[in-house]
């Protein structure tokens, strides 16, 4: 790699050039922005007006009392919904993938009807879903009354981060797997084959041969489970409002950025809420580069 | 096309590098831009008006979302140089940002005559906090109360109760027959504290206990408060079932349907009411305590403020001063069906006529946006503390101590 690009350097300085467009609108929309973000978070606010540099005031800000008490559940929701879409979202693909891999007609159908929400926006699914679960008019309530099952599933603070664990699986499990499907159908029918010549069960060749081949994929599904979990918001928007609905038990770090940069009405919202966005970022990223150097040594 | 209209006035306003151009129509007009949230149809309705008084302006209003996005785009335009002459502007805590940042205006008699005659609660929901002047003129009082279904009431023998006990035993006598006595749901948690002050104002004594707080010689653990907010926990056996799981909509939805007989809200909900149930035919009352009468809530909710920047300074006061008048009250209230901000206009509508009587006589302020301010807002601690006693997960002793303690953080 590091030698191919030297020697296209040493051919051709030129080709550099074609980098420029697309490098110029990156920093334009990215990297600007991200360092204005970061800018902004050094500085104190009165409503868009720039006041005084505040150094960290602003982090130390996110870490005093009543800030620090909406911040740590926030931050422990995000960690569970990764964890159930790990536990439930992805062992779901999985095995749809290993199922459907064993279909011959139809394949394609199954494979796009399982894919099919995710193509609907989250905010729409969840809207679908309040309506659905509604403790007053929703079918699914009405439903499970006859058999004693009647639950306010997204009004108890108990129920309401599985339910919305098992809307995001409704909504992703078709994700994780179309690309288990095809890491699956990249291993070589071969290698099975010796497997089970060699006398090994179906289960030995899943455990012994499928699986391992698949640690690939599964960094990949695990890695983009995490920036998704960590960053949710549209779906817990629409499921319990922007403040985490009921008492906080949906509350996750999106909402809370939502709330402090949008609707504190604090005169300083531009400030703390930057600072909120660097501590977003810096945390998804490095946990990113951390969950990926680990997998990847791993697979 | 408004959003586009939004998108584009947000464009403009993000760069803030376009050539301020000088909305001057061909015909010499001065043309004054508004900005504010609510069908535009009724702001074109309401300027007409004006200008037909004042051939040489020209009002040009245009409407965002009442969402959040209203303050984006507001605090943006208002940043650039090319925001609106006039806008729409958030009352309390919310206004402060724009104060403080110097966008507005500061308004005084001199420009604006009318607002010498304004409440004086009602005109300090449009001041800085820190330097007391005025920076809007309000537009808008929203009262909260029940609003009930008369032919459901006729139909059961009940009538709007005049006590306490009264109340409860007709809202028993609805259960018994099947009908949700109050539709009230606690999932979006700003009905919560709403909710409290309707039922609960009268417990705690109104404006002289939440004077006392900000005098810091009572706290919210006081028993009368405490006592105040605990009707939620009393009244929950009216409540829809697990109300605390169940959406401001779904109980809109319970009571234009004719699930439930009562609906304790805003005034707004009337206008709501009158759109989507229009079989119901409303009424509303104050809900008794058990010394009597009780008391109603009320807030301002915005007021008109002049960006600092217009260039059209002189008309855009003159404006201003209009829009204090009794002509422009009066034009709200029967255009807007809510009530005016201006002092003695007096509603066309019977109901909202009756409304106007009992606040005059019972009115008190509505207690939580006084105390909506901290980062995260008291508003928003007590919200979540009143969600989690409905759900029975604390006492309204611990609610009560919740909002204490966020409010220990910056009064």
């Amino acid at each position: 790699m590091a030698l191919g690009l030297r020697r296209g350097q040493g051919r051709n300085g030129s080709s550099y050039l074609f980098l420029i467009p697309a490098l110029l609108l990156y920093s334009a929309f990215v990297v600007y922005p991200l360092f204005t973000g970061l800018t902004y978070s050094f500085f104190s606010w009165k409503g868009t007006l720039r006041d005084g540099f505040a150094g960290l005031d602003n982090y130390a800000g996110l870490l005093s009392g009543a800030f620090r008490d909406q911040l740590l559940p926030a931050l422990g929701h995000n960690a569970l919904l990764f964890a159930g879409t790990m536990l439930v979202q992805n062992t779901l693909g999985l095995a749809f993938a290993l199922a459907l891999s064993r279909v011959r007609r139809g394949k394609r159908a199954l494979q796009t009807m399982f894919a099919l929400p995710y193509l609907v926006n989250p905010l729409v699914i969840g809207y679908l879903w309040t309506l659905l679960l509604s403790p007053a008019f929703g079918p699914v309530n009405a439903l499970l009354k006859p058999l004693g099952l009647a639950m306010p599933w997204l009004g108890d603070p108990d129920t309401a981060l599985p339910t919305v664990i098992v809307i995001t699986t409704w909504q992703w499990v078709g994700f994780p797997m179309l690309l288990f499907s095809a890491a699956l159908g990249g291993i070589p029918q071969e290698y099975a084959e010796a497997a089970r010549t060699d006398g090994a069960g179906s289960w030995q060749v899943l455990w012994r041969v499928t699986l391992p081949l698949l640690k690939p994929a599964m960094a990949t599904v695990t890695i983009l489970s995490f920036i998704g979990s960590m960053g949710t918001f549209a779906l817990v928007y629409a499921l319990g409002g922007s403040n985490g609905a009921p008492a906080g038990a949906t509350d996750v770090l999106g909402l809370l950025f939502y709330r402090t940069a949008f609707a504190s009405g604090d005169v300083n919202a531009l400030g703390t809420s930057s600072a909120l966005a660097v501590f977003m970022f810096t945390l998804i990223f490095g946990s990113t580069l951390l969950l990926e150097r680990v997998l990847r040594r791993k697979a | 096309m408004r959003l586009a209209a939004a998108a584009v006035a947000l464009a403009m306003a993000v760069t803030a590098c376009a050539p301020s151009t000088t909305p001057r129509a061909a015909d010499g007009k001065v043309t004054l831009s508004v900005w504010g949230w609510g069908p535009e149809a009724n702001f074109d309705k309401m300027f007409a008006a004006y200008e037909k008084l004042h051939p040489g302006v020209d009002v040009d209003a245009r409407s965002f979302t009442t969402a959040t996005e209203y303050d984006t785009i507001l605090s943006t335009g208002l940043a650039g140089d090319n925001g609106p002459d006039l806008a729409w502007l958030r009352a309390g805590a919310n206004l402060q940002p724009l104060v403080e940042a110097g966008r507005l205006l500061p308004l005084d008699t001199k420009d604006v005559p009318g607002l010498a005659g304004f409440d004086h609660a009602i005109l300090r929901a449009a001041k800085g906090d820190k330097d007391g002047k005025v920076y809007g003129v309000p537009f808008a009082v929203q009262t909260l109360q029940v609003i009930y279904n008369k032919k459901i009431f006729a139909a059961n023998g009940i009538t709007p109760p005049k006590t306490y006990d009264e109340m409860i035993a007709s809202a028993g006598k609805l259960k018994a027959k099947g009908i949700i006595p109050f539709a009230f749901g606690g999932k979006d948690d700003w009905m919560l504290p709403i909710v409290a002050s309707i039922f609960g104002t009268a417990h705690w004594g109104g404006d002289d206990f939440i004077a006392a707080v900000k005098a810091k010689q009572k706290k919210f653990a006081d028993p009368r408060f405490v006592e105040g907010i605990d009707q939620l926990n009393k009244l929950k056996p009216y409540f829809p079932e697990n109300a605390a799981g169940v959406s401001y909509t779904d109980a809109q939805i319970l009571f234009s349907s004719g699930k439930a007989a009562m609906f304790p809200g805003g005034l707004w909900e009337l206008n709501f009411f009158t759109e989507n149930a229009k079989d119901v035919e409303l009424g509303v009352f104050t809900p008794p305590v058990p010394e009597g009468q009780g008391l109603m809530p009320g807030f301002t909710d915005g007021s008109y403020g002049i960006n600092v920047k217009t260039r059209h300074k002189a008309e855009a006061l003159k404006f201003a001063a209009w829009l204090a008048s009794q002509d422009y009250g009066r034009l709200y209230t029967d255009t807007q069906r809510t009530f005016s901000a201006v002092p003695g206009v007096t509603p066309k509508d019977p109901l909202l006529g009756e409304v106007a009587t009992t606040f005059e006589q019972h009115g008190a302020t509505y207690f939580m946006n006084e105390f909506a301010y901290g980062n995260p807002s008291s508003a928003a601690v007590f919200s979540k503390a009143l969600q989690e006693m409905l759900l029975g997960r604390i006492t309204a002793e611990k609610a009560a101590e919740q909002l204490d303690k966020s409010v220990s953080t910056w009064l």
